[in-house]
């Protein structure tokens, strides 16, 4: 069965992660995604790794394809006339565009949603930026992950309570907003099947990490309290919850035995100092926290840490190793789901990118391919889409607006 | 823009976001938990700090914009009434534990419903009985290892996140399964696995051994780039502000801005502020640069940040375009005039006579607008509204059903 979004075409003006993250679900889905990029201008996530054996190079960030795969890619200078002109006629050509400018700029060469919209007036349009198109800063501020985490309130309460916060790992909005943006464009296509409606839609950052920290927006805003940063993992409110040492390197092990049940069979397969009646409540398991983590790190700490959580699991206690990219690689879980997949490509030869992050039991998939090289279907795009004869793109090409 | 599509959410953690996503974008959404309440009215924290089942402001948070019913999905009127009713739904998502089977499976769904299933692991495979929390489940994406200090252990979020992360994936699942049925009137089955759905925060941390590069390590606090120790939050006057040194033709110009600024205030020395910071690094692989200068930056920004305060730094970020910014706290977040100027918030009831402003509007429309139609139901609060309307039961019906402790 074809895939949801088979013959839906989607020009992706974004970089970096937020937009091309967005236009790689909808790849997954099925659409024709067009990014638009510039070799006088690359898209940053060329010069952020891993690069395919950590040799640095605009073709060989894994990073890019994870976040590209699939998409087609034409090299064009959007500031030139022509190039414009291509953006717009791709416009006409799409149902959904992504972009994520610093906020003004698309206006400022005639591209944004009105100049669009003039062109297709069904047109779904979604641009990203760290605060988003209106309000008094949102006019030329870019930002990226890292500070949508910050202005979230994710970065104030992840660290410990002696130092600096540390925040969430990486530029972590990236990886929230996307989901904002994905489902809000779907909600836009199945309206438009129903009335021919499109639409604009502008998603800020920053506002999307708020999302996932809403509990603790509801803390300060019912009850007073400003979340703060605690340090250890876990709840404070239940025990044993915790990441406990194992043998070897930076290896962890977390375990959460909370529930009665499963403290219950943590209790019976560790015995020891854990028989203590003190630990039968979970008011003395909090009260006596320290000492009863004692005795599970006592216990985990000789042992691999995949052992332990496959002991763990026998016994039906919730556990599993605290996974770096190592463990991922090769987990069995992964593998067996299809997610990590092998890429193939021209310039340095076999990778490994993710797969979608959803299933659908009927209407497949994408297969997952690599992402595009920089101006790899230019041609193919102008021809093909665009309808443009041989002699305009080599035209197009001698006066350097394909670049 | 959902206005035409029904949805039965069996509430559990992992449902939550995405039957309320979906509420949000405009679609009728009742959530059905068992008698005694929804895992997700236990979630801390719980207004004044007094638990009950009523009084989860994780519960509040996360289902704003539903009706709620209970049924008790074990007992054969509880079954029964579930299939009625799955027939007037258009999608229908559920979280299933580990290795238990869902109590839908015994439901034959119609031809076009989209029932979206969530589970902790794959579905089928190694760890699809492993026995899974948020915590666990988190553990397993990859991102914890990397969240921290590499002298201290793993750092978790103090927000539960599995269940945020397969939620969001679980709505726009269901979004991929309507638009399909938009074009051929089928319904199909959707699955997540809150563990992959949590990876998409570890970034490409699964990549890295398969493109033949060594595992990273933890080290937020302070990234060691050529010796120097590089933090990425600084202590500022009243806080802490995020600023980042980047390098590359994008994040050097920032940088260089930056640098500029650090000098023009006098805590940096000029000559530093004038290196070529886009081509830094490479030019300190070929011996161009020197990695003291890096740590005189450091420093620099340092002392900078000190003597700024969190709206002080966010000004001069917007002013000169630069990777920085304040370090936010909820109190802040609730009072930022960008936030509250855009319209991010709306206000919601709590209890009888007390509203909260929340940053509801997760993204705008040309031509929608996400609201509050109403708060996060009360335990049951719809029951015999649901029940009357959609399956036409009598008052003496719904009072028996009560009764036996099916609903």
């Amino acid at each position: 069965m074809a895939a949801p979004l088979e013959g839906i075409h989607v020009l992706d003006l974004s970089w970096v992660m937020v937009g091309p993250s967005s236009g790689r679900y909808l790849a997954d889905m099925g659409a024709d995604v067009i990014k638009v990029e510039s070799s006088k201008r690359i898209d940053p996530v060329r010069t952020l790794g891993p690069f395919k054996d950590g040799k640095m190079g605009p073709e060989r960030s894994v990073s890019y394809h994870n976040l590209n795969a699939g998409k087609r890619c034409i090299a064009i200078d959007i500031r030139r006339p022509e190039g414009r002109e291509i953006v717009l006629r791709l416009a006409q050509w799409a149902d959904v565009v992504l972009e994520s400018f610093t906020p003004g700029v698309l206006e400022t060469l005639h591209l944004g949603y009105s100049d669009l919209k003039q062109r297709n007036d069904r047109i779904i349009m979604a641009s990203t930026s760290l605060l988003g198109q209106t309000g008094p800063y949102a006019k030329g501020t870019s930002g990226v992950g890292t500070m949508g985490a910050a202005m979230s309130g994710a970065t104030y309460q992840i660290g410990w309570a002696d130092r600096e916060p540390t925040g969430p790992w990486g530029p972590w909005t990236d990886a929230v907003t996307p989901r904002f943006i994905v489902a809000s464009i779907l909600a836009a296509l199945h309206r438009r099947s129903r009335t021919g409606e499109g639409c604009y839609i502008d998603v800020a950052q920053a506002e999307a990490g708020i999302q996932f920290m809403m509990p603790a927006y509801y803390e300060y805003a019912a009850n007073g309290t400003i979340p703060e940063r605690h340090g250890i993992a876990g709840s404070p409110l239940q025990a044993p919850q915790g990441v406990y040492p194992c043998s070897g390197e930076d290896r962890w092990i977390a375990i959460d035995a909370s529930d009665p049940g499963h403290w219950d069979a943590l209790r019976v397969l560790i015995g020891g100092k854990l028989r203590d009646a003190k630990f039968d409540t979970i008011i003395g398991r909090l009260r006596h926290r320290a000492e009863l983590e004692e005795p599970i790190a006592g216990w985990t700490h000789e042992q691999e840490a995949e052992a332990i959580e496959h002991r763990l699991q026998a016994a039906g206690v919730p556990a599993h190793v605290v996974s770096g990219g190592g463990d991922l690689a090769r987990d069995a879980d992964l593998l067996e789901a299809g997610h990590l997949n092998k890429i193939d490509d021209p310039v340095f030869g076999q990778a490994v990118i993710e797969g979608p992050r959803f299933s659908l039991a009927r209407t497949c998939l994408s297969a997952t391919r690599r992402g595009p090289r920089i101006g790899e279907h230019t041609k193919e795009v102008l021809a093909a889409v665009l309808g443009m004869p041989e002699t305009e793109i080599a035209q197009l090409g001698e006066s350097g607006v394909l670049v | 823009m959902l206005d035409d599509v029904r949805v039965l959410e069996i509430s559990a953690p992992e449902t939550m976001l995405a039957g309320r996503m979906l509420a949000d974008l405009g679609a009728d959404v009742v959530v059905v938990e068992p008698p005694a309440g929804s895992p997700g009215r236990r979630f801390a924290p719980f207004l004044g700090d007094i638990p009950g089942i009523e009084r989860s402001l994780t519960w509040q948070a996360l289902n704003y914009n539903k009706r709620g019913i209970t049924l008790n999905l074990s007992s054969p009127d509880g079954n029964a009434l579930m299939r009625d009713l799955a027939a007037r739904f258009d999608v229908v998502i559920e979280a299933a534990g580990w290795g238990k089977r869902s109590p839908l499976d015994s439901i034959e769904f119609s031809q076009r419903t989209i029932r979206c299933t969530v589970t902790p692991f794959a579905r089928t495979g190694p760890k699809s009985d492993y026995a899974a929390t948020d915590f666990t489940v988190m553990a397993a994406s990859g991102s914890p290892a990397m969240t921290g200090d590499i002298d201290r252990p793993p750092l978790f979020f103090p927000v539960p996140q599995a269940m945020m992360e397969a939620g969001a994936d679980a709505a726009i699942a269901t979004l991929a399964g309507l638009i399909a049925r938009d074009r051929d009137g089928l319904g199909q089955r959707a699955g997540v696995s809150a563990r992959i759905a949590a990876m998409m925060s570890a970034f490409g941390q699964a990549l890295v051994p398969g493109s033949g590069n060594p595992e990273s390590m933890r080290a937020q606090g302070a990234m060691v780039i050529a010796g120097a120790q590089v933090p990425s939050v600084y202590e500022c006057a009243d806080g802490f502000a995020l600023i980042t040194i980047g390098f590359g033709p994008v994040f050097g110009q920032m940088t260089r801005r930056l640098a500029k600024w650090a000098a023009e205030e006098g805590r940096l020395d000029r000559r530093i502020a004038e290196i070529s910071w886009s081509s830094f690094i490479s030019d300190l692989m070929a011996g161009k640069a020197s990695p003291q200068d890096l740590q005189a930056l450091v420093d620099g920004l340092k002392s900078l940040a000190r003597s700024k305060t969190k709206a002080e730094i966010a000004e001069a970020s917007r002013r000169l375009g630069l990777l920085a910014s304040p370090v936010m706290n909820m109190k802040d977040v609730a009072g930022y005039v960008q936030y509250r100027e855009r319209g991010l918030f709306t206000p919601v009831s709590l209890e009888a006579g007390r509203e909260i402003d929340v940053p509801a509007r997760f993204a705008q429309f040309s031509n929608y607008s996400i609201e509050i139609k109403h708060p996060a139901p009360k335990l049951s609060e719809h029951t015999a509204q649901i029940f009357e309307e959609e399956l036409g039961l009598s008052k003496a019906e719904i009072q028996a059903l009560f009764v036996a402790g099916g609903i």
